[in-house]
């Protein structure tokens, strides 16, 4: 680089034509290079070693090396604590009770956390907390990469003091104009956040609050307030039925809520001889249907009528006259409600106040003791006729503000263009949102709030039980609470924090600790006076109006999945990727429809070469709304009755992956989940579903899920409903069991563990199954994936279809099905299921076999069985011939097909830093091209040994659990340590309904299952 | 002494060996014959020793056989046993019916390959072995047979002109 | 000459007018020859395939195995399947070459060489496929009992995929020096006959410096015997323990007490169908027909028949042991595998490997060389999908209804399979160009009984 920069050398240079200037500038150097030295004398020369060739050697030498030396390996991060906190112990997890209140779930549940990472949701047990899958999976959505990350003004980010500013400022202005300000919100069930809108309406005035449910349980409610004078949902106290009878309603699902499981299992295991007697009508296969002692297929309208007519027969003693089976089943289950008295309950789903008033009238009648009208449930308290009212006020330009929170009503009102237009009309429009999604894209101020596990905030989920809401990670975004901008507003200074404790230690603890509700998360009130006033009704003009609505030859009724819920969860790869327990489907709702009805219409389902399952497509046109849609063919879908499931379809904030199913909410017309007067039309093309279980049926094999009825449970000794498979040993039969070709290894010794699986308490929710996703870094493959039968699912739950109504009458089908003839049309019949099915939920896992097929095949021994009864895998050992894979029968174990993790092609939350947080670091992250399954949870197990040893004692009675037993709100999977007289699990093991998966081939596996008991007393 | 040979030429098997019958009863002594393809018989006339590479065989299949049983008392018995399926590792009987394929391949293993290698070794075969046969044609359809000349040679070659050789060539032998 | 005699009745094994050295001449032809347009079109063909296979190959260990069409109940398809297909062809060569020997079968000198030479090569494309149907091939050496960092860490002596380790190696090297040490008089006579220094450097090389003493020619003839005798059961076993990969599990379909015979004789079966092809086309082409005789090809088409009957008695067993089992899984596995969703596959089974073979009880159409090859594809194509039936049949549909699905493959899957069969054919065309395609020693050996020259004579004489 020449630089023009001249230099001076000396004062010489101011002289021109100075000699000694010319001398310097012809010559560089000022004095001669002493090349010479070494140049003369020629010997030195000569005998130096180094030649020209060696000085290019090393030259080329030091070159390469230096190269390599810049080339550097990959960083890992780690960063150090500079002050470590004293209450982390790095490697030992933290609990911390809190509540999941997001306006669709409610539950007290226990956080398990890492190093400051909240990675796991488990229910509070000590405060009857249940979890459901949404629960469980929540906690992936608190490290969703696409959440709103700060306040947006317009779409533009701004700071939260401008935020106040300009919203202050604007409130004050509606405030001059006198035009109410229409806080809309979720059902929050927050004593402290009703005082902070009361609060609100004393700065501001006329602030109105209407609670907004996307899920309407509306009528439930009014119906409950016209007969009992408060405006709150019953409590069901399922484990003291004796018979239940459920109208179209889904309570193992989210009806009303959810939350009866547990209650309803207590009641379904046989004990002493007894079990409820479960009684459904419903149109669509639910899964409160499908665990159904009976279940009565009729179209929605139907619904109706059969309400009356359970009412006219259990309260006025009235028999219907024409003896049509439908009338027959009923007179039969009004006798058994009768026979029952108390112990009966009658639950319907419909959604009409009437008919609500009609079961709470039966229940009233039989005064049942199931029903529970003092400790109401406040988690659903939205009321259909604000929010429409708020609608149309809002387009009549009679609503100044409109500050929207915990709701997404752009996306789930029916008529959200009107809404979208009202909110056009309004001075201001907030929307406090943790996710960008639809509303938030809407309103004019976007305010970014934290998730649950990051805020402060309170929940009256029943009356009189108040529960926590506290922290248990720091704020991820610049986010801040719809409580703290409300104090803001108010002119407080308190965070909500304080607000929060000063509440609860005026109000509700009554002088108990702070810290103590804190600990355990809830705190309930002694005595709660019951405010409920039993008011008189009139229901004979209810029942004449419900008598009155119309139905047509073709009814849409509209449900909710276990998966994804409302859908505020649709960014959620687990409940994406969670199978629905009935369709088995995942990534995608479909229009459900009776076989009869598809072959009418010409509409098919089909598989293609890989197995995978596609749809035709049909448009379904519901008043002016129409939707392409595919269809799913449904056993037990009533004829002339469609389903569709709610909580999919959403575009905005979602990961291309994740926006898939249709937006259901189109057809909630009155936020009612009946709609007649449905039209269909099939349209070209086909729909690619992603089904985990292509074979509906059990294909009559009696063996793998054992049933008996409630009779022969009592009566007949249990060598006859649950026959041991035998093999005959010198010519005389043994059980298969007890016949081994080697003497054992001793397994009396120590610790070990057995799962016990209860096919009576299991209902197939699913909740185990996230569970283990959480607890075990289970990859999320996707759609293609799914179709590719590549599902990674550790933990499944078969449901399996009756071929007959009943699976006995397929086992005698297939007995009876002599010759090779007869033997092949048997298995062609059994491959469809019937038009009603009994149905069968199957959770499997690895059963950890004493004789592991898989372990005697792998050629480098990277499964062998472990000290305590556990089957083992060694990653790192694996070579991956899937020789284990093929050569297990159960086919639980799961092959890495392709790197999961950091791979754009599987782009879910193992592909980015922030989704990465919730990784279990107990668990190995799985490579490409390596087995893997079940573990049984033993880096659970360990800890619990470990903990014991720690302080010194010994392990306690059923202190060891897995992921998925501690999940199981049914108690159907119980873990322990058969070893130890004392665990549950250990009787469990010896019980006379216990039995093996494929118990002939021998494997002794350490998974045991309980025979299934149905209760078909007709009366 | 000196050591000198003659090498007559054949082209036909059959004169071969009555040569060679002929030139041993003239109690000749036949250095060495060269043959196209293995000529039956012709070992037991020219009265060479049977080979007794099969024992060797034998010996190296029992040598497998212990390593196999060796190796897989060390590895799956010894060393770190382990709960596979359920199968006996307490002692090598109890788990040896699952090890017989591996013995039996062991076995086959080691005698094949010792013993070729023996083979080589002892015929002196391996690459870059330059070749030894007095004339190419030796490998295509040419019998050679070398007799020692000990101060005999005329009376020799002339013995063995009698017995149907197309070609007689004396050289020296290194 | 009457050491030489051979009954009359039997035809002669060399047609013609042959001396030794017209028998050297005709073995080095295509050696020493130009190869010819037809060469240079299938060799070309043949690279082109072998590349595509290693396409996909890399493509598959860069990408996973996910890449091919399996899943989670069919863990094993058309990588086992190749697998066991290869290895099947593989056992004609030890066959011919050992067993024949022992049986002091001269027929086989014709074509020992060649049999023996397509064993190796198409070993070769077998040993690939458990090697890259592993998820973590780079970790492919923990299949062996190698002592390691971790001292305790050895392989698991109980599994069947070991065994075929051992069997597969065993086999693979013993039937190369078996090869090997047949080829070095053959060798010899090249480096002998050759005239370019390069030539002459090459064969030199290969033929180890083999000369023909007395006492070499004794030991040569006795470890061709040893090896024979140790490569008979070797053949046997190694099909054997292919089949105890699926008659050891416990998969209805594979896990059946008939296999080990069943698949040798299948084995043998494709094999000597192979070889048919093979050699078909090469007596043509390298004009050996004078060797390689129309009688050769008849006795194979009899061992073709033969172990295709076999075979086909082996399927109507497993179908009535399943049937007289009473066990419903084990039916239903034969059931579905007859008229599931593969039944097509199962048709083709059927129809290629009991029914095909049936043909060869007319001598017209064994005597047919066109025939006998159309049947030696036929059979090669039907053996292939017996492999598949076993395999994805049996898995696809196993115990638990709720696992089963289906499996269709994937690009990936068949360019794997072309290309070894283009590498295979890379091998064998090379082969045909620079090896002694014949065992010219030993045939020489028997010119004198078997040679229809010196037949003439004797007969002659006997009247």
């Amino acid at each position: 680089m020449a630089s023009n920069k001249k230099y001076w050398k000396s004062v010489e240079e101011l002289k021109e034509k100075s000699s000694i200037v010319d001398t310097l500038k012809q010559n560089e150097f000022f004095e001669e290079i002493p090349t010479d030295i070494f140049l003369g004398d020629k010997e030195t020369l000569e005998t130096s070693s180094t030649t020209r060739r060696d000085f290019l050697k090393y030259v080329g030498f030091t070159t390469a090396a230096v190269t390599l030396a810049s080339c550097e390996g990959p960083v890992v991060k780690s960063i150090p604590y500079i002050i470590q906190p004293d209450d982390i112990i790095p490697g030992v997890a933290e609990y911390y009770a809190t509540t999941m209140a997001d306006g669709f779930d409610f539950a007290n549940v226990l956080v398990k956390v890492r190093e400051g990472r909240p990675i796991k949701i488990e229910p509070n047990k000590d405060a009857n907390g249940i979890t459901n899958a949404r629960v469980q999976a929540s906690v992936l959505s608190l490290y969703d990469s696409l959440r709103l990350k700060g306040p947006k003004a317009n779409g533009a980010e701004i700071s939260w003091s401008e935020a106040d500013q300009q919203i202050i400022a604007k409130l004050n202005e509606v405030k001059a104009t006198s035009l109410p300000i229409a806080v809309l919100t979720g059902t929050s069930a927050s004593p402290s956040t009703k005082k902070l809108i009361a609060k609100l309406n004393e700065t501001f005035e006329n602030v109105t609050h209407v609670e907004y449910d996307a899920i309407s349980e509306s009528a439930a409610l009014d119906a409950f307030e016209e007969m009992y004078g408060t405006r709150a949902l019953p409590d069901y106290h399922l484990e003291k039925a004796e018979v239940i009878v459920s109208i179209g309603a889904d309570f193992l699902g989210s009806w009303q809520g959810g939350g009866f499981e547990a209650s309803y299992s207590k009641g379904r295991v046989p004990t002493n001889g007894k079990m409820s007697r479960h009684i459904q009508f419903e149109s669509n296969m639910s899964l409160t249907g499908a665990n159904a002692d009976k279940r009565v297929v009729i179209k929605p309208s139907e619904q109706n009528l059969a309400l009356i007519k359970l009412y006219n027969a259990v309260v006025s003693g009235i028999l219907t006259t024409e003896e049509t089976p439908l009338n027959d089943t009923i007179q039969k289950a009004a006798r058994q409600l009768i026979k029952a008295g108390s112990k009966g309950v009658v639950i319907s789903g419909i959604q009409d106040k009437n008919a609500q008033l009609l079961a709470l009238a039966i229940n009233k009648a039989l005064n049942s003791e199931v029903l529970d009208v003092n400790v109401t449930k406040n988690i659903r308290k939205g009321n259909d006729a604000h929010v429409a009212q708020l609608i149309t006020d809002m387009n009549e330009g009679k609503i100044g503000a409109v500050i929207i929170c915990n709701s997404n009503p752009v996306y789930t009102l029916p008529n959200s263009a009107a809404f979208v237009e009202g909110l056009k009309k309004v001075k201001l429009s907030v929307a406090f949102s943790m996710q960008d999604n639809e509303t938030a894209k809407a309103v004019q101020y976007s305010l970014a709030t934290p998730h649950y596990l990051e805020s402060w905030g309170d929940a009256e989920i029943r009356k009189g039980q108040y529960s926590l809401i506290q922290p248990t990670i720091k704020t991820l975004f610049n986010t801040r609470q719809f409580q703290d901008c409300l104090l803001a507003w108010t002119g407080s200074t308190a965070t909500y924090y304080d607000f929060l404790k000063e509440t609860w230690n005026n109000e509700i603890l009554g002088g108990a600790s702070w810290n103590q509700a804190l600990h355990d998360g809830v705190f309930t009130a002694e005595a709660v006076q019951s405010d409920a006033i039993s008011l008189e009704v009139d229901l004979e003009t209810a029942a004449s109006q419900l008598a009155e609505v119309k139905g047509s030859d073709l009814e849409l009724q509209l449900y909710v999945k276990i998966g994804l819920g409302d859908g505020q969860m649709a960014n959620n790869p687990w409940l994406q990727e969670l199978p629905d327990p009935i369709t088995r489907t995942s990534w995608d709702n479909y229009l459900t429809m009776s076989k009869a009805d598809a072959e009418a219409l010409g509409a098919t389902n089909n598989h293609v070469a890989n197995g995978a399952l596609n749809g035709s497509l049909v448009e379904l046109t519901l008043n002016g709304v129409s939707e392409i849609l595919p269809v799913l063919i449904q056993p037990g879908q009533a004829k002339g009755s469609l389903g569709l499931a709610f909580g999919y379809g959403r575009k905005q904030g979602l990961k291309a992956e994740m926006q898939t199913g249709k937006n259901a909410y189109a057809f909630y017309k009155d936020f009612n989940n009946f709609q007649p007067n449905v039209s269909l039309k099939l349209v070209p093309g086909e729909h690619e579903f992603a089904c985990v279980q292509l074979q509906n049926t059990l294909m009559g094999r009696g063996d793998i899920i054992k049933e008996t009825t409630l009779e022969i449970f009592n009566t007949v000794d249990s060598k006859e409903w649950n026959i041991v498979p035998v093999v005959s040993l010198d010519h005389n039969e043994v059980e298969a069991g007890s016949v081994d070709l080697w003497d054992s290894f001793d397994r009396s010794i120590g610790h070990h563990f057995n799962l016990s699986i209860d096919l009576n308490a299991c209902n197939g929710c699913g909740a185990c199954i996230i569970a283990c996703h959480a607890e075990n870094n289970v990859p999320v493959v996707g759609k293609e994936e799914i179709r590719r039968s590549r599902d990674m699912h550790w933990l499944r739950i078969d449901r399996y279809y009756s071929h007959q109504e009943d699976f006995a009458g397929d086992n005698e089908l297939k007995a009876n099905g002599k010759g090779v003839m007869g033997f092949k049309n048997a298995m062609d019949t059994l491959e469809d299921p019937s038009e009603n099915p009994s149905v069968a939920f199957q959770p499997v896992m690895c059963q950890h076999c004493n004789h592991a097929p898989c372990e005697t095949v792998c050629p480098v021994a990277a499964t062998s069985h472990g000290r305590q009864g556990q089957n083992q895998m060694a990653y790192n050992r694996c070579v991956g011939t899937r020789y284990c894979a093929n050569n297990c029968p159960y086919k639980v174990r799961r092959f890495n097909w392709f790197e999961y993790p950091n791979n754009s092609k599987f782009d879910y939350n193992m592909n980015d830093d922030l989704g990465k947080m919730v990784l279990n670091p107990d668990v190995v992250v799985r490579s490409r091209g390596v087995m893997e399954k079940c573990s049984m949870c033993i880096q659970m197990t360990q800890a619990t040994i470990l903990k014991a040893k720690k302080e010194g004692r010994p392990v306690n009675t059923n202190e060891f659990e897995t992921a998925c037993s501690i999940a199981c709100t049914t108690d159907a999977l119980v873990f322990g340590d058969v070893n130890k007289p004392e665990d549950t699990v250990k009787s469990l093991a010896e019980d006379k309904r216990a039995y093996h998966l494929l118990e002939h081939i021998g494997t002794k596996p350490n998974v045991v299952y309980h025979v299934k008991v149905r209760n078909t007393q007709e009366s | 002494m000196s050591n000198k040979v003659v090498q007559a030429m054949y082209n036909d098997d059959d004169i071969l060996m009555d040569a060679v019958k002929e030139v041993r009863a003239a109690n000749y002594h036949i250095e060495e014959v060269y043959t196209p393809f293995p000529v039956h018989g012709l070992d037991k006339a020219m009265g060479l020793k049977g080979t007794r590479i099969a024992i060797t065989a034998f010996l190296y299949g029992c040598v497998g056989l212990v390593f196999s049983i060796w190796m897989m008392d060390y590895m799956m018995i010894k060393d770190w046993p382990q709960d596979i399926g359920g199968k006996p590792s307490f002692t090598f009987i109890q788990n040896m019916p699952a090890f017989v394929p591996i013995m039996f391949e062991m076995t086959v293993f080691f005698a094949a390959h010792l013993m070729v290698i023996t083979f080589y070794m002892r015929s002196r075969l391996w690459p870059f072995k330059e070749a030894e046969n007095p004339d190419p044609r030796t490998t295509d359809d040419m019998f050679v047979m070398e007799v020692i000349v000990d101060g005999n040679e005329e009376e020799l070659v002339a013995f063995l002109k009698k017995t149907g050789t197309v070609e007689i060539k004396v050289t020296e032998k290194h | 000459m009457s050491s030489h005699y051979e009954a009359p009745i039997r035809r002669p094994l060399i047609i013609g007018d042959k001396s030794y050295h017209d028998i050297s001449v005709d073995v080095a032809a295509p050696v020493e020859g130009k190869a010819n347009k037809l060469w240079w079109i299938a060799f070309s063909i043949a690279l082109l395939a072998f590349l595509w296979g290693i396409g996909s190959i890399i493509y598959t260990i860069g990408t996973g195995i996910g890449v091919w069409g399996l899943n989670k109940t069919v863990g094993w398809a058309w990588d086992i399947t190749n697998f066991v297909w290869w290895v099947g062809i593989g056992h004609a060569g030890t066959l011919i070459s050992a067993v024949l020997l022992l049986f002091r079968q001269k027929w086989r000198m014709g074509i020992n060489r060649s049999a023996e030479a397509m064993t190796i090569f198409s070993v070769i494309q077998a040993g690939l496929f458990p090697v890259i149907h592993m998820g973590r091939v780079w970790n492919a050496h923990f299949v062996l009992p190698l002592p390691n960092q971790f001292g305790t860490l050895w392989t698991n002596f109980n599994s069947p995929l070991l065994w075929d380790v051992f069997a597969i190696s065993t086999y693979l090297s013993v039937s190369l020096v078996f090869w090997w040490t047949g080829l070095l008089p053959d060798f010899a006579m090249l480096r002998d006959r050759a005239v370019r220094p390069f030539q002459k450097k090459i064969y030199g090389m290969l033929s180890f410096g083999w000369t023909g003493r007395a006492k070499d020619w004794q030991r040569f003839e006795e470890v061709s015997l040893v090896l024979a005798g140790l490569a008979t059961p070797l053949v046997l076993s190694v099909h054997t323990i292919v089949s105890f990969d699926f008659a050891t599990s416990i998969v209805p379909g594979w896990h059946t007490t008939i296999f080990p015979p069943y698949f040798v004789a299948g084995a043998v079966f494709s094999g000597f169908a192979m070889v048919n092809t093979l050699l078909i086309i090469m007596r043509k082409v390298s004009n050996l027909e004078a060797y390689i005789t129309e009688q050769h090809i008849e006795l194979m088409n009899i061992v073709i028949m033969i172990t295709g009957s076999i075979v086909g008695c082996a399927y109507i067993t497993e179908l009535f042991i399943a049937w007289y089992s009473g066990v419903e899984y084990e039916q239903y596995a034969f059931l579905n595998r007859a008229t599931g969703p593969y039944w097509w596959a199962y048709l083709l089974m059927m129809s290629c490997n009991v029914f095909s073979p049936q043909f060869m009880w007319f001598k017209r159409l064994r005597t047919s060389i066109t025939f006998s090859f159309i049947i030696s594809i036929v059979v090669n194509i039907g053996m292939w999908f017996e492999r598949f039936v076993i395999i994805v049949t049996s898995l696809h549909r196993d115990y638990l209804p709720s696992s089963w699905t289906m499996f269709s493959p994937t690009f990936v899957d068949i360019g794997i399979f072309i290309g070894t069969i283009g590498f295979f054919f890379v091998l064998f065309l090379l082969y045909a160009r620079t090896f002694p395609v014949i065992a010219q020693a030993e045939v020489k050996s028997i010119l004198k009984s078997s040679g229809e020259k010196y037949k003439k004579l004797r007969d002659g004489n006997h009247e």
